[in-house]
């Protein structure tokens, strides 16, 4: 028995330290953290990026026949959909755009200026279709229905921890602090769009759950690697996953804004 | 205090910890946590290349350089029935991107609990993986290399990124689109809850001419997949077949070229790949069709101008000292002194085979009274050039053969004073040849020589048969086997850095090179072209029987192109200026130097002319 009350006491020198480490104001002469997402990011989005297309080459770079929607988990209503793709149709309702929308514009070739838009939005620009996301850590402005619809982004600290970073620096000291961080953004309020150029459908109801994360090769090169999962209960029977990298460029020198092309 | 007290403390305790880490997530003080079984996620990502391989002619979305492009266009499927590309292994990162399954677990020190390395198992086709996690440096790059490679790797936040060299020749795609040797890769596993992003890198100086980024999809699976074997095993697919058959294609006669073109709608300058195929701006460039086809045409053969140098790694460290490297059993390999140097050690004396250049020989040496406390007994040379017998006159010296200064032999003064030089005949006749200057002291010459197919010893408890190998590089190649320890020494019939040196004035000649090449494979064990019979080439790296695979189909590769071109009557001038091994330059060509790749070209052509 004394053996265990031992026990129990250490546990419990354990939990005070621990729930002091992360307890609010334990420490009070710790600074406030940063209470912008511009000053809490982890690392530095912004810049001018050019897309890799090396995954789905032949779905991204060339438009693709019609009916081709091998890898895509379509229902049987989205294919009768995907199988009628007039791209004429679309030209003629001025809906040039359907393949630039949010699920499917960062896998469209392209390059990409991102910039902080204010302190609490980060802008997303893409030369291929002219399109510009706006990604809100505060609150979202707009009603979307529109082909980037509503993105709400937050920073992410998922080192195992689940623990926002200031808490570790409260509570830990920066010792311990993880390095890096994930932006996760996600977008819903989507004007009806599709995921493939070739006229596969994705509805208003899509929701597309992304995360960007950086990182840098030992020749310098810096990466942004952006993973995205849409989800339609209209039209895909499970989740479309897909990921994409893009290279960071030192200037806008190749920046080339041309219009949406629907063929 | 009670028990039920201090059951109940504990389990406040533990709630209280829970809510302070937030996501009631395993404490994991280095990084992510990556333990567990990991799956392709339902196939959906890059599905139309099936399983990773990609159909006959689509290498789009790939940065190759032209040699990867002519390599690939070469590459018949055919190959797969050669008992040695049967079961082959997947390299890193081709083994992330097919379906599957891999698991992953830790390796930590049993008391400290520090991290020691991250183990990896693939579903195929792949031996277990280890990344190194505790700060230990890359082998040098005379070290053999395996599918996986030798692997170190660091947290990144919620990112463990891992750098990795030695990877063997593997492939892109499974289509012929081929990673070469000299890859290196850098992977980046970023873990978003249930699912993991896997990010990589590969940089090839030979094969690509920029880095390869790309991704692949995988979930988390609960439970063990229970599917982490895939049996193979080499065997007869062509009865008869020629051992000097590989099946390869002319450059512009693929006769599967356009199936993929032709059934995806793809225009071919976009199916042949190469760096301008991964940007944007390519999709304009594909607008003008005719453009775009005239200049598809111009990649279909090699193109014009000088011949491209090799971009490989030298794996001599070039530092004035010798290096010792175990092989494996009772063999080492020095490297430093010019070719390679083996030596088997054990109870009796050591047995050396080659001397090197001679520049080094004392801390050759030296370096083999580190590795046997006896004195060297055999050096046995398995030809005559210049860096392979430059060391004989001081490794003799500093030899003895026991065996050859007992009993009645003691009547001869010098009999076992230093070390006894075998050779086959040879080059014992190329070295004393009259009328020329002797390319070492006699000393160093050859006192032991054979004239047969094989000479056998049974030298330090195992069994050594040295094996006569005709009209190779030379009409006195030999290879000597190690048997128990499972290694071959091959002489320049096998070098990791260049073409073979075909002395066609000595009697080399292009398809005694090649049978030599198919004795050695004749000799070799391997699993899945991986570990087993150890090769220690003339030149260059530790390799095993895939190197030498891939060295044997180059060959023959290159001998049917230019006995083709001879066929049709075309002069040596003519055969240079097609620049038929285009594919292979990069990797081992050179256009200064000693052995040039048209003087290779020029012997490959003289010797099948004779």
């Amino acid at each position: 028995m004394r053996r265990f009350v031992l026990f129990a006491n250490t546990a419990l020198a354990v939990a005070l330290v621990t729930v002091s480490a992360s307890g609010q104001g334990a420490r009070g002469a710790a600074p406030q953290p940063p209470s912008t997402a511009k000053a809490r990011a982890p690392f530095d989005v912004t810049g001018y990026w050019v897309s890799m297309v090396t995954e789905d080459w032949r779905f991204r770079m060339i438009t693709p026949p019609k009916g081709d929607y091998l890898g895509v988990p379509l229902n049987q209503e989205a294919r009768s959909i995907a199988d009628r793709w007039d791209p004429a149709k679309d030209e003629a309702a001025g809906e040039q755009c359907k393949s630039y929308g949010a699920a499917n514009i960062m896998r469209v070739p392209a390059r990409l200026h991102i910039t902080w838009e204010n302190d609490q939005t980060l802008k997303l620009e893409t030369d291929a279709g002219m399109q510009t996301r706006l990604f809100y850590f505060g609150t979202p402005q707009g009603q979307g229905g529109t082909w980037q619809g509503i993105s709400k982004a937050s920073w992410e600290f998922d080192a195992g921890f689940g623990l926002p970073a200031e808490r570790f620096d409260r509570g830990f000291g920066t010792q311990v602090r993880p390095q890096g961080g994930t932006m996760k953004a996600v977008t819903t309020r989507l004007r009806p769009g599709y995921l493939r150029k070739n006229g596969i459908p994705y509805s208003a109801e899509a929701v597309v759950t992304e995360y960007f994360d950086r990182v840098t090769e030992p020749n310098g090169d810096v990466y942004l690697v952006v993973t995205m999962t849409v989800e339609d209960p209209m039209y895909l029977s499970q989740p479309y996953m897909t990921s994409t990298s893009f290279r960071k460029q030192a200037d806008a020198a190749r920046w080339n804004p041309t219009p949406c092309t629907s063929r | 205090m009670t028990r039920s007290h201090a059951l109940l403390m504990l389990a406040t305790i533990v709630v209280a910890a829970t809510l302070a880490f937030g996501q009631g997530q395993a404490y994991h003080p280095l990084g992510i946590d990556l333990a567990g079984y990991w799956s392709q996620f339902a196939r959906q990502q890059d599905v139309g290349l099936g399983t990773a391989a990609g159909e006959l002619g689509d290498y789009g979305g790939v940065p190759i350089s032209d040699a990867g492009r002519l390599s690939a266009l070469a590459w018949s499927a055919s190959r797969l029935t050669l008992p040695q590309h049967q079961c082959v292994g997947y390299v890193t990162p081709y083994v992330f991107y097919g379906p599957g399954y891999f698991r992953v677990w830790e390796e930590r020190d049993p008391q400290t609990q520090e991290l020691i390395a991250i183990k990896m198992r693939p579903y195929a086709a792949m031996p277990d993986r280890t990344i190194w996690m505790d700060g230990r440096s890359h082998p040098p790059a005379y070290a053999q290399h395996t599918w996986a490679g030798f692997s170190t790797g660091k947290y990144e936040g919620n990112i463990l990124t891992v750098y990795t060299t030695h990877i063997k020749k593997g492939q892109f795609r499974a289509n012929g689109l081929a990673q070469s040797d000299q890859a290196t890769v850098v992977e980046h596993f970023i873990r978003h809850g249930e699912r993991m992003t896997y990010f990589s890198v590969v940089n090839d100086p030979v094969n690509l001419d920029e880095p390869f980024p790309k991704t692949s999809n995988l979930v988390h699976v609960p439970n063990d997949p229970n599917s982490w074997t895939m049996p193979c095993d080499d065997g007869e697919i062509i009865p008869g077949q020629p051992k000097d058959r590989v099946d390869n294609y002319l450059w512009g006669q693929h006769p599967f070229l356009h199936e993929f073109v032709d059934r995806h709608k793809v225009p071919l300058l976009g199916a042949l790949g190469g760096p301008e195929t991964i940007y944007p701006e390519f999709a304009a460039k594909l607008a003008d069709t005719n453009a775009a086809d005239a200049a598809a045409k111009t990649r279909l053969i090699p193109a014009p101008g000088p011949a491209q140098a090799s971009r490989a790694v030298d794996p001599d460290p070039h530092d004035g000292e010798i290096h010792v490297l175990p092989v494996q059993g009772n063999v080492y390999m020095l490297v430093g002194d010019g070719g390679n140097i083996a030596v088997q050690a054990g109870n009796e004396g050591a047995m050396v085979v080659d001397s090197g250049a001679g520049r080094l020989s004392d801390k050759v040496i030296a370096a083999i009274r580190t590795i046997s406390n006896k004195p060297i007994q055999f050096v046995i040379n398995t030809s005559f050039h210049p860096d392979h017998i430059g060391g004989n006159a001081k490794l003799h010296a500093a030899g003895v053969d026991p065996e050859a200064n007992g009993g009645n032999l003691r009547t001869f003064a010098d009999a076992g004073v230093g070390a006894t030089m075998l050779s086959h005949l040879n080059v014992l006749k190329r070295i004393s040849a009259a009328g020329t200057v002797a390319p070492i002291p006699a000393e160093g010459w050859p006192t032991d020589t054979y004239t047969q197919g094989r000479r056998r010893k049974l030298h330090n408890g195992e069994a050594v048969e040295i094996f006569y190998q005709p009209n190779a590089t030379t009409d006195g190649n030999s290879i000597v086997h190690f048997r128990r320890s499972d290694v071959i020494v091959t002489g320049d019939i096998f070098n990791s850095t260049s073409y073979p040196l075909i002395d066609v004035r000595a009697g080399g000649s292009v398809r005694g090179e090649i049978a030599a090449l198919n004795n050695i494979l004749d000799k070799t064990v391997s699993w899945r072209q991986e570990g087993g019979t150890m090769i220690i080439p003339g030149h260059g790296r530790l390799s095993n029987e895939w190197e030498v695979t891939e060295y044997r189909d180059m060959m023959v590769i290159i001998r049917d192109r230019v006995q083709a071109m001879m066929s049709k009557g075309a002069t040596l001038q003519q055969v240079l200026a097609a620049k038929v091994s285009a594919d292979y330059d990069a990797r081992f060509g050179s256009n200064s130097g000693p052995w040039t790749t048209a003087m290779f070209i020029e012997a490959v052509y003289t010797s099948l002319k004779e």
